[in-house]
């Protein structure tokens, strides 16, 4: 672009919006956090059914090993975020936004996790607050899940939250551990797993395009 | 009565800038280059010029030895780039009837 060149009233409306849809790209999210997240998840609520099925290993099992391997992502995704913002060179609103609450979703997230552990151990009937925890955590899911759809304006999000919350709720009059699970896996595979393929398809498409 | 495009907004570069600007919180001087299209020289001349009219706050810093300059707009240059869409929907609006 130069300088001098004398605009008419349509070029100056055209390069508005070229470069708004320019900046607007930048707010596009590829969708592989939920996807990653959300697989991961739901393999861990899938094993432990099979788990307490077959009996292979203790009850958690499946949980601590998703637990080691979350740890080892957030390190992972911590560095690719380093570099990644020095190869981007924008700061969105959006960005911004999610990098501000990340921490608070994690620490609430690992609250209710120690809540678990903790409580459970304390009292007779665990899986009452093993239960109730899981239902906690969906709760958690679904209201981070309501942020990123309503900030970034995308309805399979903002649908699946809701869903979330429905089964969150009706997780609390569930009692057996095994369906706990199930219900787990089908909020993550409605809140996670859906609206991040959904995402990731509409951000390969706008890159096709550009 | 027809608003005077703001003669500071009113060139190709300084408004793909201001555009560009207006959609996020700030950006670094070689990813507005990459998105104009421009050449750091020009760009440099009309980034000035935006500042000199307190349409945007340039930072300059070092990041890892280098030299990094962020641009960000100012509350008066939100303020001049919407007066500068409305007066130019209302030519538009003209040129429709």
């Amino acid at each position: 672009m130069s300088e001098e060149k004398e605009l008419s009233q349509q070029e100056s409306l055209s390069i508005i919006q070229m470069m708004i849809n320019s900046a607007k790209d930048q707010q596009k999210d590829d969708g592989k956090g939920w996807i990653i997240w959300g697989w991961l998840l739901f393999a861990a609520s899938v094993s432990t059914v099979l788990n307490l099925h077959f009996k292979w290993f203790n009850t958690f099992f499946f949980w601590n090993l998703f637990g080691l391997t979350a740890i080892v992502l957030l390190v992972v995704g911590f560095i690719r975020k380093i570099y990644q913002r020095k190869q981007r060179g924008v700061k969105t609103y959006t960005s911004e936004l999610f990098r501000r609450l990340n921490s608070g979703f994690f620490v609430s997230l690992w609250f209710i996790i120690l809540f678990i552990n903790v409580a459970s151990r304390q009292v007779t009937e665990w899986h009452v607050i093993t239960n109730a925890g899981f239902a906690l955590l969906v709760n958690l899911y679904a209201f981070w899940i309501l942020v990123y759809g309503a900030a970034m304006s995308f309805k399979p999000s903002i649908i699946g939250a809701y869903i979330s919350w429905g089964i969150g709720f009706g997780m609390l009059f569930v009692h057996q551990f095994e369906y706990i699970m199930i219900l787990h896996g089908i909020a993550v595979l409605i809140g996670y797993i859906i609206p991040g393929h959904i995402a990731n398809n509409e951000f390969n498409k706008l890159r096709r395009k550009g | 009565m027809f608003k005077d495009l703001d003669p500071i907004l009113h060139s190709q570069l300084r408004l793909a800038v201001m555009s560009l600007l207006i959609g996020v919180k700030e950006a670094e001087f070689t990813f507005i280059k990459e998105n104009t299209n421009s050449t750091a020289g020009n760009l440099s001349v009309q980034v000035q010029k935006l500042k000199e009219a307190g349409y945007i706050e340039v930072n300059k810093q070092f990041k890892d030895n280098y030299p990094l300059t962020t641009c960000k707009i100012t509350s008066k240059g939100v303020q001049a780039f919407e007066d500068y869409v409305k007066a130019l929907q209302q030519y538009l609006d003209v040129g429709k009837k």
